[in-house]
């Protein structure tokens, strides 16, 4: 069996600015950043990356409000958590044949050991309900003969009782983490090329920007939906609107003016500002506030 | 007829041509006058429509176009205005440029129809102004209404 293309990257954080030390672990899949575990989900919050969750919840799978884990990383965040401080990779996590077996095996003996309880219960479940049935019944008889004939039924229903196992209710186990057991899915994420951008004057913008404006203490997530590189929010998403829309260009990119006016009309019907973002030659980054004139 | 032919008149001058100011943005020699032209159409809205004060033009040796500069009443502030037709093009460093120059600055876009449009460009975060009350809690009329929708 091959190893699937997810790997596991532990990284030191020792997020100075945010002043908390930790340990966050990145999982590959293919070039994707995703995080797992739920600790890392927490810790990266508490450090101002908002990121985005991708899974469907086990108990409502058919919406898209609310999601589950993993948390997609954007390149910029991914590449901040890299570069403040050191990137230590652990070798690749290979899931070899014996290891998977080993799994199966121990869910198949889970699963029968939920079978044996279950059918126990049930059959207590049944022997009540008799009991309930005979003794309302036959209310107001009483007598050994009654009696006999209960303790025959029930003995009866002992020796005939069979739970099928399509009865069986199954948990599903929510707290496991990866898709190490899942050969096929791991398979079907993997990319023929990858899936982010090539190296360019433009994403080197962005990334600046992001840097300088999360380093300010401001929430970015990607604001795809507005027609800009970044949404900048005050604190956390869930708590404010965004006041920004971030859109990172080259100081000397040139723009059309068409694209201008239809960003910045769009931030006035959102009330957002549009923010132009350049970063400068000596490592600050320009910022140039848009707003609709409101001249009639 | 030669009625009709005798009351066709010659074609008269353009008008914008012939305009004072229009003669005073071409002698600051920028070059295009399709920037000019947009430029000319700002100027007669800020002073005839919409009657800013101590309306000039400037030019910008950097850009290679013809700056506004105003005052919308008596006593405001001086405004940079920088009027571009709206299918040219700019980089943030032109617009780094004029706003260097230390005024509130204003970008107008004028259209191939004379439609102008006006954007407040400042440096630094702005942050926007906040929505405006009073907020109503939708819940359960959102709720209702979707299910008289069904």
């Amino acid at each position: 069996m091959e190893a699937p293309p997810c790997s596991q990257v532990e990284e030191l954080q020792q997020e100075q600015e945010h002043g908390s030390s930790l340990v966050v672990g990145l999982s590959l899949c293919d070039s994707a950043p995703l995080l797992w575990r739920f600790q890392d989900l927490k810790t990266v919050r508490s450090n101002s990356l908002v990121g985005a969750l991708l899974g469907s919840l086990p108990r409502t799978p058919r919406q898209n409000i609310r999601l589950g884990r993993p948390l997609l990383l954007m390149p910029e965040e991914e590449r901040v958590l890299r570069e403040h401080h050191g990137a230590a990779a652990l070798s690749a996590w290979n899931q070899d044949a014996a290891g998977a077996a080993e799994l199966r095996q121990r869910y198949e003996e889970e699963q029968q050991r939920s079978l044996e309880e279950q059918s126990i219960l049930a059959l207590e479940d049944r022997k009540l309900a008799l009991l309930r049935a005979m003794t309302s019944s036959s209310g107001s008889e009483s007598g050994a003969g009654s009696d006999e004939a209960l303790q025959c039924r029930l003995l009866a229903l002992e020796q005939n009782f069979s739970f099928p196992r399509s009865a069986l209710a199954v948990q599903l186990s929510t707290a496991r983490a990866g898709l190490s057991h899942c050969q096929e899915a791991c398979a079907f994420l993997e990319a023929d090329r990858p899936i982010r951008e090539q190296d360019s004057p433009r994403r080197d913008a962005r990334y600046q920007v992001f840097r300088d404006l999360w380093g300010r203490g401001f929430f970015l997530t990607s604001a795809g939906k507005f027609g800009g590189d970044f949404l900048v929010y005050p604190g956390d998403p869930l708590r404010f609107h965004a006041h920004f829309i971030a859109v990172c260009l080259t100081l000397d990119e040139s723009i059309c003016m068409l694209d201008v006016l239809s960003v910045a009309r769009l931030g006035s019907n959102v009330k957002k500002t549009v923010l132009l973002c350049s970063p400068a030659p000596d490592g600050s980054v320009h910022y140039t506030s848009l707003q609709w004139s409101g001249m009639m | 007829m030669s009625g009709a032919k005798a009351s066709e008149k010659a074609p008269s001058t353009n008008w914008i041509l012939q305009h004072p100011t229009y003669q005073q943005m071409k002698e600051l020699n920028v070059g295009e006058s399709e920037q000019i032209h947009a430029a000319f159409l700002v100027y007669m809205d800020l002073t005839e429509v919409r009657r800013w004060k101590e309306v000039s033009c400037v030019k910008s040796l950097d850009l290679q176009v013809v700056l506004l500069e105003a005052r919308e009443k008596d006593g405001s502030p001086v405004h940079t205005v920088l009027p571009l037709p709206v299918h040219q093009s700019l980089c943030h460093q032109s617009i780094r440029q004029v706003l260097d120059r230390g005024f509130p600055m204003l970008l107008c876009a004028v259209a191939s129809d004379s439609t102008l449009v006006y954007q407040r460009m400042t440096d630094g975060l702005v942050t926007p102004d906040p929505p405006v009350g009073p907020f109503e809690d939708a819940g359960r009329r959102q709720h209702r209404k979707r299910r008289h929708h069904r």
